[in-house]
């Protein structure tokens, strides 16, 4: 997505032009001021990840639980379609990959639940890789729409009676999950407990560290990938791919493995989601084809070719499904907005986010970070590192020597 | 034989809605180059619409035209108020903009009309199940080579059949549809001669819109009812009639969806012990994907040159 560009028609445009031009603050990039302000944001999101299992109810550890496989879902979405521009509709296919993975793997042969991950990894990355096949020559609609008879295909395939041997059909897995109790204590150290509450039944801290464990992996899986070579040649895929095969970029391979790693990425909070609900059917929405457009549509508000983005998203999405899913009644909605809403008892969650999308497209294509970007690039400006002081210093400077 | 014949007609049926969503996909897609996600929902719109009307005590064939309104309008202003303007910005703007459009609709048909299948009697309906335009009692047979073949199901593929020689006619014969042909190949161009492409456009994703609307109400009449699920798995397989059919050619689109229709019921037929009623839509994608991989722009579409 090429960022709007602003044309300069009349006085009040010239007018914000002029105060923009002009921030209030400079900050040095890897100046002082700059780490004051990462170290704050960084202890504030420690904070939060902290506060929630230990401190918070059992239903808001569920809600963060789900809010973080969609996290690493969205995250992994981005990577293909935010900065290689390759659109998949099929990623609810991959989900379910963990999901069946680590549920068939449990119920069937006996494993651990986290052991079965590296395995729904390998999986999904194989499965994902083969889809990249037609995307060589299939681009654009056509390549939704491939994707999209994937995501659609999946559930009915697990479905399948032949396959009912090992993926229990429409009738799916029961039992995938940890079993904990006050005999299996497996999680201690040292009889110190990390997890939060594990002792007896409430095993929901424990997910709940599984669910950041995954984002933190797919976060710096994705970075690593963004900030390499390889991401530059993802974004010169996106922006022009017939140019950028001429520059030497191996389509084939680049598109591979992207595809690959995506899906892998998204299987994880796949198995997390067997694990923390226990059974596995092939009806969970979080399968279907509605799936994949949420992580989509999660993934753009929150901005699309942004590391931070679907995290963002994510959370914003969890939050707004959590506030207004009782908004079935109308003295359950607050005052100021209730004429607007009261005339139907269906949640407004969906109408809600979907207006935002779309108002979102109209604002700042690129999302919410988008959005904050533009507002803070008003009041603050951050200045640049000079060239040739970073840490790649050295390697440049040999390169332009030689 | 008569088995045969009766698969048959209940597969060209079935494949005739495939095919009326994959007639407004294309419209619009020749018109501006976009995927309108939102096709289905907008058909199931005008279907909750003429369901409102019968409820309001209108006559199905009055209904039917009156919902195909609807579509028209819904379209039209789609087109002008969310597309016209983010076109400018990006193409992949305008996919997510339908697909927020496809969210807010299926929401607002929840909001208005409840999760529930309707007409539904508990709910204090008076329509007892959905109007149908086509007779579709369980003795409404005409028999065909020997075969009683559901009067339905005739009926719906001679609609789709009249629709397709109509918009024929429309495309080649008419001053509209010359305009429509020539914004289609070079917007630019087109511009310079005079064709006021703002107006064919809206007029596009009008028509678009309402001949989807057709194919809801057919659907929802052959279901009996109408609920907030109904047009999605349809509006994938129209999109897949229209990937198979060239996403650009009409004619392929509905032969896309005729054959789709007709595949879909003759495998899930033929070949029930090993595929059964699950596992018809995999085998309809496998031919698709088949298909792409060797001609990746459908069996009767164009294939762009890249210019770098």
């Amino acid at each position: 997505m090429k960022p709007a560009t602003t044309t300069n028609s009349g006085r009040p445009r010239r007018l914000l032009a002029a105060i923009r031009r002009k921030p209030w603050f400079a900050i040095k990039s890897g100046g002082t001021a700059s780490w004051v302000i990462r170290l704050l944001v960084a202890a504030a999101v420690v904070y939060v990840v902290v506060w929630v299992p230990t401190r918070g109810s059992g239903s808001l550890i569920d809600t963060c639980t789900l809010a973080l496989g969609l996290m690493a879902a969205a995250m992994s979405l981005n990577l293909l379609l935010g900065y290689t521009g390759q659109i998949s509709l099929g990623h609810s296919a991959f989900f379910g990959i963990g999901v069946y993975t680590t549920g068939i793997f449990v119920t069937r042969w006996g494993w651990s639940p986290l052991q079965t991950m590296p395995v729904a990894f390998v999986v999904a990355f194989v499965v994902g890789a083969l889809v990249s096949l037609p995307a060589l020559r299939i681009k654009g609609v056509y390549l939704a729409l491939v994707t999209l008879a994937l995501g659609l295909v999946f559930p009915q395939m697990m479905k399948w009676k032949k396959l009912a041997w090992l993926t229990g059909g429409t009738n799916g897995l029961d039992q995938t999950g940890y079993k904990f109790d006050k005999d299996n204590r497996t999680y201690e150290i040292f009889g110190w407990n990390p997890w939060g509450n594990l002792r007896g039944e409430n095993s929901k801290p424990f997910y709940f560290w599984v669910g950041v464990g995954i984002v933190v992996v797919v976060y710096l899986i994705c970075r690593g990938i963004v900030k390499s070579r390889m991401g530059r040649a993802l974004v010169a895929i996106r922006d022009n791919s017939t140019a950028a095969s001429v520059m030497g970029i191996n389509l084939a391979l680049t598109k591979g493995v992207v595809f690959g790693l995506s899906a892998a990425m998204c299987a994880l909070p796949g198995c997390l989601s067997t694990m923390a609900s226990g059974t596995v059917t092939a009806d969970t929405e979080m399968i279907t084809v509605a799936a994949s457009i949420t992580f989509l549509v999660i993934m753009v508000v929150g901005g699309a070719g942004s590391l931070w983005g679907p995290i963002i998203g994510a959370a914003v999405f969890k939050f707004v499904e959590e506030k207004t899913g009782g908004w079935t009644e109308a003295e359950k909605i607050p005052g100021v907005i209730r004429p607007l809403l009261s005339w139907s008892d269906v949640a407004p969650g969906q109408g809600i986010f979907a207006i935002a999308l779309i108002g979102l497209m109209f604002l700042a294509p690129t999302g919410i970070v988008g959005l904050w970007k533009q507002t803070i690039a008003r009041f603050v400006a951050v200045v640049p590192k000079p060239a040739g002081t970073g840490t790649l210093a050295a390697m440049d400077s040999v390169a332009t020597d030689s | 034989m008569d088995l045969f014949l009766q698969r048959l007609f209940d597969g060209l049926s079935e494949g005739s809605v495939f095919a009326l969503i994959a007639l407004g996909l294309v419209i619009i897609y020749r018109g501006t180059g976009h995927l309108n996600f939102a096709q289905g929902e907008m058909a199931l719109f005008c279907a909750y619409c003429v369901y409102q009307f019968g409820e309001w005590g209108v006559p199905i064939g009055l209904a039917v035209f009156l919902g195909m309104g609807v579509g028209f309008v819904l379209g039209a202003i789609t087109e002008v108020a969310l597309v016209r303007p983010i076109a400018k910005k990006s193409p992949f703007a305008v996919f997510i903009v339908t697909i927020g459009l496809f969210q807010l609709l299926n929401w607002l048909d929840a909001a208005i009309w409840g999760g529930q299948n309707r007409p539904n009697t508990a709910l204090g309906d008076t329509q007892r199940i959905y109007p149908s335009i086509f007779p579709k009692n369980d003795d409404d047979n005409w028999p065909i080579f020997g075969a009683d073949v559901k009067v339905f199901n005739i009926l719906v593929f001679v609609l789709v059949l009249v629709i397709t020689a109509v918009l024929f006619l429309v495309f080649n014969h008419t001053k509209l549809g010359l305009a429509m042909r020539a914004v289609a190949s070079n917007p630019e161009s087109s511009k310079l001669v005079g064709i006021r492409t703002s107006t064919v456009l809206m007029v596009s994703w009008g028509m678009a819109a309402a001949i989807g609307a057709l194919g809801g109400v057919v659907f929802a009449g052959y279901v009996g009812a109408v609920n907030t699920g109904l047009m999605f798995t349809v509006f994938i397989y129209g999109s897949a009639a229209a990937t198979l059919g060239g996403f650009d050619s009409p004619g392929g689109a509905v032969i896309g969806g005729l054959s789709l229709g007709v595949i879909q019921t003759m495998v899930a037929g033929y070949a029930d012990q090993w595929v059964g009623d699950t596992m018809k839509v995999a085998v309809a994608f496998v031919v698709i994907v088949g298909v792409l991989l060797v001609k990746p722009s459908g069996l009767f579409g164009t294939s762009k040159v890249e210019r770098v």
